[in-house]
């Protein structure tokens, strides 16, 4: 076992040695993978006979039975193809936040999907929210990759100023395959994360929302008088902390989150709210497999 | 009662105090120095903070809520800068006695209600002012005192006692009460001898002395560990006019004929003119009108013609703040001629002198000899009381007579008396020209041949002192007098020859003032001067003679109470309860018994206004001190600085809270 990058532990990576990817849709694969398809196709496992048909592939038929029957049949077998998963995460400056930073666990995260679509031979491709729209990010397939998927990962930096919905619309247009999509993100944009999430349904994609939340956000501790700074676009606050404001902000959070999930469950996408105090294995074997990503 | 303010800064300081509250408010007016804080984002915060802000005045109020503290703690602060402050006073001490007058001149009305309620009203504050641990006592005094309450640190009891004092138709002496004060504060000595040993520890006492200070000085007394104030009550404008004196007398022109003498006192500031009723039996019998100078007296003077008994009554018209002094009586008694008894071998002289014109209209003279000691008629007359003034003319009786006596040239038998040897040529150095039986007689030119020095027994008077010892002296016993001369009148004795015969043993009876002296005895021991007895003063004990001995008795007094009790065996009636003015019923025995007055005639009761020093303090005088009205206070400013400097502490801390805890906002 390679030694990995703080990214992820060895003992996670035994853990996700043993899992897949499920996605909920039928999706072509480009290439054979280690993904046994609901199609029929040609691998090693038999599926089934059916009469030839003129253009049948000779190859296929079934020549011991011809020889019994006098008639020609072709075999069938399972088709094994591979999967398409992508990772966006979002690196906008608001998510340079927290221990570890919000980032840092959208990377770990990240990492841990990709790893599992990487020794089921997966097609894994891991971009950030500023990704330039021209240049894809590479596609990483096979465990020989790990180690470039986790420095491509381990290269994302925080402080994109582009829009959610900027983002995640670029991704669309680069990436025109199906498959699994699996967007990391705090959902802190003022502009709202309802188109970005919109482009994504539209692409027929199976996509999940991991909103990751610092402590600091989810149960603000702080005191007095202060001006609170928005760390992307400077944008202040004044604010006197008392039990009253605090109430009213995690009221307001509660009904943040729950209006996300509600958009979410009506559109098909799977809502995920990650603490990041919350460990990547814990997320990954625990939630993550409740909700059906991986198996 | 608004409090007074003292200024504690000067104005530059002020301004300066007036300038911070503009500056707390700009202050807040400009943006608070709120510290940054760099957040992921502020979406949520926005939304929170539009939210809170939909009740935006309360919460504005709110916001402000530490500014408003801020200003109420400035505004506390400059109020105790201020020290707003109550004239008050303050008990100094922890041992207290309340002295409380209630004579008949604290029954004024010159303050609300009387002198007496407002005394008690100012002793109640008194003793609100007390703090926790004090003790006091009460004393309420007129003529004598009364202990309310002993020292107790119990208010309420102390309370009821006040509540409880009565006022009095007695006159005041101040010195009992000082003396029950003294005895606690001076123990172990007298207060009027220091040479005693103390055996006690002393205990200080401030003692008030809650009066009107209608008293005259009290001398001779030390204070000693007692502190003492006077809590002046009354007003220097109360008005009063009384009657001081009231009596009956026969007329000089007409021995027949009687007049009513009384005396009116103006103790106010103001003249006024009065008008005087004189009642006989409720009867109006005479009105005369009387102008009377401000704090000034005038005589009046009615013509009551032949009148035989009854109760007069004198009443002024005159609407002032004592009402208590403007009525008095006399009790008339029936005219009745002393009955004197002389018991003589032959004395020429005092028979003649005694036997006048004017003497006889005042004694009935009964002259027997010395034989008639041992008759019976005299015996029952002696023991019975039947004789006003027996004389003993160089003979002594086998007891003394239930009478008034006058030995001359023996001594009553009962052993009290004694004389020394006969000297001759005597030469009188003093009289007791004071004493009633001496009044008017000269005696510069008298010559006494022979006497005996007399030892009268304690508590007699020296009348005539001579170089060799008393000449006559006169002693009480029981309820009689027994006078008593060393030298003889008219003395018999043999001269060379043998024959015997009367000689004089002085030149008295050749001068005027044997006349003189014989008038005055009958006017003194006859009682023939009975006649206009103005009575009694208030709380004294009325003694009259001549009841049925043990016989049961009954008085109505002023006031229609009835109080009955006893004579004692020598047939004398004693009576206390005489508080109230006026005129009091007697029945002895089934009969009626001569009535007796009550009167106050009391120039100090009734002079209502009180002493001035100097400076117009009212003033009394204790032992040669001046004390001056509330003088002895200790005044004091009750100043709330301290509360208010609490309560800015307070608002400090509450503002501390709310700063840290952010309750509100």
């Amino acid at each position: 076992m390679p030694d990995t990058s703080t990214l992820l532990s060895p003992q996670l990576l035994a853990k996700l040695e043993k899992m897949e990817l499920i996605s909920r849709k039928i999706f072509r694969g480009r290439m054979k993978g280690e993904r046994r398809s609901p199609r029929k196709g040609q691998s090693v496992e038999f599926a089934d006979f059916r009469n030839y048909v003129a253009g049948d592939d000779l190859r296929f038929v079934d020549w011991n039975t011809y020889a019994r029957l006098d008639k020609l049949f072709l075999k069938l077998f399972l088709e094994e193809e591979d999967l398409h998963f992508y990772a966006l995460i979002d690196n906008s400056g608001s998510m340079d936040f927290g221990t570890p930073s919000k980032l840092q666990y959208a990377c770990q995260l990240a990492a841990a999907l990709g790893f599992i679509g990487l020794i089921r031979g997966d097609r894994v491709r891991i971009e950030p929210l500023d990704q330039s729209p021209t240049s894809a990010a590479p596609v990483f397939r096979g465990r020989q990759s790990l180690w470039r998927m986790l420095d491509h990962i381990e290269a994302i930096s925080p402080g994109a100023t582009v829009p959610l919905s900027e983002g995640v619309k670029n991704f669309c247009l680069r990436n025109s395959g199906k498959g699994i999509v699996v967007l990391i993100s705090d959902l802190m944009d003022k502009s709202g994360y309802e188109a970005a999430l919109r482009y994504l349904v539209s692409r027929d994609l199976d996509v999940y929302l991991v909103q990751v939340l610092s402590a600091e956000e989810l149960d603000p501790d702080i005191q007095g008088d202060l001006r609170l700074v928005d760390c992307e676009d400077g944008d202040e606050a004044e604010v006197s902390v008392s039990r009253v404001l605090i109430d009213r902000y995690q009221k307001t959070l509660a009904a943040f989150i729950e209006s996300a999930r509600d958009f979410c469950t009506r559109r098909g996408i799977v809502y995920l709210l990650a603490r990041n105090e919350v460990s990547v294995e814990n997320l990954v074997t625990g939630y993550l497999r409740t909700r059906g990503l991986v198996r | 009662m608004f409090p007074e303010l003292a200024n504690m800064l000067s104005w530059w300081q002020w301004l300066v105090l007036g300038a911070i509250p503009p500056a707390i408010v700009a202050l807040y007016f400009l943006k608070l120095k709120r510290q940054a804080l760099e957040v992921p984002s502020t979406y949520l915060w926005h939304k929170s903070i539009e939210d809170l802000h939909v009740n935006s005045i309360w919460q504005r109020l709110r916001k402000n809520l530490l500014l408003l503290l801020q200003l109420l703690l400035l505004l506390l602060l400059a109020l105790a800068l201020l020290r707003p402050n109550w004239h008050g006073r303050k008990l100094s001490g922890d041992r207290f006695i309340f002295l409380i007058d209630n004579s008949a001149s604290m029954q004024a009305t010159d303050v609300p209600g009387s002198r007496l309620e407002e005394a008690k009203g100012k002793t109640l504050e008194l003793i609100a002012e007390m703090k926790s641990g004090d003790v006091a006592m009460v004393v309420s005094f007129s003529d004598g005192a009364r202990v309310g309450q002993s020292f107790t640190d119990n208010r309420a009891r102390l309370r009821d006692a006040v509540k409880a004092v009565e006022p009095t138709q007695r006159s005041t002496s101040l010195r009992e009460a000082l003396k029950v004060a003294s005895g606690l504060a001076n123990p172990g000595r007298s207060s009027a001898d220091s040479t005693d040993t103390q055996v006690a520890e002393a205990l200080p006492a401030e003692l008030f002395i809650i009066s009107d200070g209608c008293f005259d000085a009290v001398e001779g007394f030390s204070l000693g560990n007692l502190k003492p104030t006077f809590v002046a009550i009354g007003r220097p404008e109360a008005a009063n006019v009384a009657i001081t004196a009231f009596s009956v007398r026969h007329s000089e022109a007409d021995m027949e004929l009687l007049q009513a003498f009384a005396r009116l006192e103006n103790c106010g500031q103001q003249d006024v003119t009065v008008s005087v009723e004189l009642f006989l039996d409720d009867r109006l019998i005479d009105r005369d009108r009387q102008k009377i100078p401000a704090r000034d007296a005038v005589p009046v003077t009615f013509d009551l013609g032949l009148v035989e008994s009854g109760v007069l009554r004198m009443k002024v018209e005159h609407d002032d703040h004592l009402s208590l002094d403007n009525e008095a009586w006399v009790v008339l008694k029936p005219p009745r001629r002393a009955r004197v008894l002389l018991i003589t071998s032959g004395n020429e002289p005092l028979q003649w002198v005694l036997e006048t014109d004017s003497a006889s209209e005042v004694g009935a003279l009964r002259i027997e000899p010395p034989e008639f000691l041992e008759d019976k008629q005299y015996a029952a007359g002696a023991a019975n009381g039947s004789y006003d003034l027996v004389i003993y003319d160089r003979c002594s009786p086998k007891e003394v007579p239930r009478a008034n006596t006058l030995f001359v040239g023996s001594l009553p038998p009962d052993g009290k008396w004694s004389a020394g040897a006969e000297v001759g040529s005597l030469q009188i150095i003093d009289i007791a020209a004071s004493h009633p039986l001496m009044q008017w007689i000269d005696l510069g030119d008298v010559i006494i041949a022979a006497g005996k020095p007399l030892q009268p027994p304690p508590g007699a008077t020296v009348l005539i002192d001579s170089d060799v010892g008393p000449m006559a002296a006169i002693g009480p016993r029981e309820a009689f007098e027994d006078i008593v001369l060393g030298f003889t009148i008219v003395d018999e004795h043999a001269d060379e020859d043998g024959r015997v015969g009367k000689y004089f043993s002085t030149n008295l009876p050749f001068r005027i003032a044997f006349t003189v002296f014989a008038l005055n005895l009958f006017d003194y021991l006859s009682g023939s001067d009975a006649l206009g007895q103005s009575g009694f003063r208030p709380g004294s004990t009325v003694e009259l003679d001549g009841a049925t001995p043990r016989a049961k008795f009954r008085v109505r007094t002023p006031a229609g109470r009835k109080v009955g009790g006893e004579t004692d065996k020598l047939g004398k009636l004693h009576f206390a309860e005489t508080d109230e003015l006026g005129v009091y019923g007697v029945n002895c025995g089934g009969k009626k018994f001569h009535p007796f007055a009550v009167n106050l005639f009391d120039t100090a009761e009734s002079d209502i206004v009180f002493d001035l020093n100097r400076k117009g303090d009212p003033i009394v005088n204790i032992g040669y001190v001046e004390l001056a009205g509330q003088a002895g206070w200790t005044p004091a400013r009750r100043e709330i600085w301290q509360l208010l400097l609490g309560l800015g502490l307070a608002v400090l801390l509450l503002e501390w809270y709310i700063y840290n805890r952010r309750v509100y906002m």
